[in-house]
């Protein structure tokens, strides 16, 4: 297996990116395709706060995101002995981090719909009741009622523009970053960040129109 | 609603918003995640290699096999029609 990765920008404290070279990450791959323990836990306790933040971008449930983070961990586990090194570790812990979330988030909108079309048809359904908004903690919090409107609004936007949004103002990952999860190249990550800012403003301000 | 004040309508207000999100503190996972996707993986584990495989496990699959192993059993008397199970080799002939 050729280890030719290039320099990795991490970004678990915000505050510090570090850079991490790529001998160490392919040693720690090395390990992991090993079935090392100990391998997994540094990977894991290296991890866990940008998948779980990622995923809690995309669904804005702790549980959920909680859930979906175990499974990607899971994920990387069982099928860490076919990652060939092609990209980056925290990239491809991005891109399954951001697939399963948008799967799960897709399987909650189709039992949603479900439940609405069996209640009108009459059938009893354990499911009629609405899913709890699970607002932002710091929205709710501090009642910052301008963020809980973003937050709606980048939730309704298509999966991919909504992803690199949440990848470059919630993570804070480089454009070619985002390039790399989305598979996709810098132009097109440009032009998805420009649609969803230009839908975002739009709502934001036809919204503060009408009230 | 009257809060105008939070709605952005310039790119300034769009900035301090961006700057607000940029600013907000990060989500983190409860404490003790390792451990709970240890257990996780740990219960799957036990899940998936079990004594037997999944299908044999369940109750109908086990009645039909024990019923096979029955009628497979012995010398397969309970396949001969009786009229030929009755016959004694040793009785003499009736005609």
């Amino acid at each position: 297996m050729a280890y030719s990765l290039p320099l990795l920008l991490t970004h678990d404290p915000p505050s510090g990116a570090r850079l991490i070279n790529s001998a160490a990450e392919a040693g720690l791959v090395a390990q992991l395709q090993q079935g090392s323990e100990a391998a997994f836990r540094t990977l894991v306790e290296r991890y866990q706060d940008q998948i779980y933040r990622t995923v809690f971008s995309l669904l804005r449930s702790p549980e959920e995101a909680e859930d979906v983070a175990q499974e990607v961990f899971v994920e990387v586990y069982q099928t860490i002995g076919r990652f060939r090194g092609d990209a980056a570790l925290s990239t491809w812990l991005y891109r399954l981090a951001t697939s399963r979330a948008l799967k799960n988030r897709q399987k909650a909108r189709a039992k949603k719909r479900f439940a609405y079309f069996t209640s009108l048809l009459g059938f009893d359904n354990d499911v009629l009741h609405e899913v709890p908004d699970h607002a932002h903690p710091l929205a709710l919090l501090e009642g910052q009622q301008q963020l809980r409107l973003l937050f709606d609004h980048i939730a309704r936007l298509p999966d991919q523009q909504q992803v690199a949004f949440t990848l470059r103002h919630e993570q804070e990952l480089s454009y070619e970053e985002i390039a790399a999860v989305l598979t996709t190249t810098v132009p097109a990550v440009e032009s998805l960040l420009f649609r969803a800012r230009q839908t975002l403003r739009k709502h934001l301000k036809s919204h503060a129109c009408h009230v | 609603m009257s809060d105008s004040v939070a709605r952005p309508r310039s790119d300034e207000e769009w900035e301090t918003l961006m700057h607000q999100l940029h600013n907000r503190p990060k989500a983190r996972p409860q404490p003790f995640f390792y451990t709970r996707l240890h257990a996780r993986l740990t219960a799957d584990a036990a899940a998936k290699s079990p004594l037997f495989p999944a299908w044999l496990r369940r109750p109908a699959y086990v009645a039909l096999l024990g019923a096979l192993v029955i009628t497979l059993s012995g010398d397969g008397s309970a396949l001969r029609p009786a009229a030929e199970i009755n016959h004694c080799a040793t009785c003499p002939i009736s005609r």
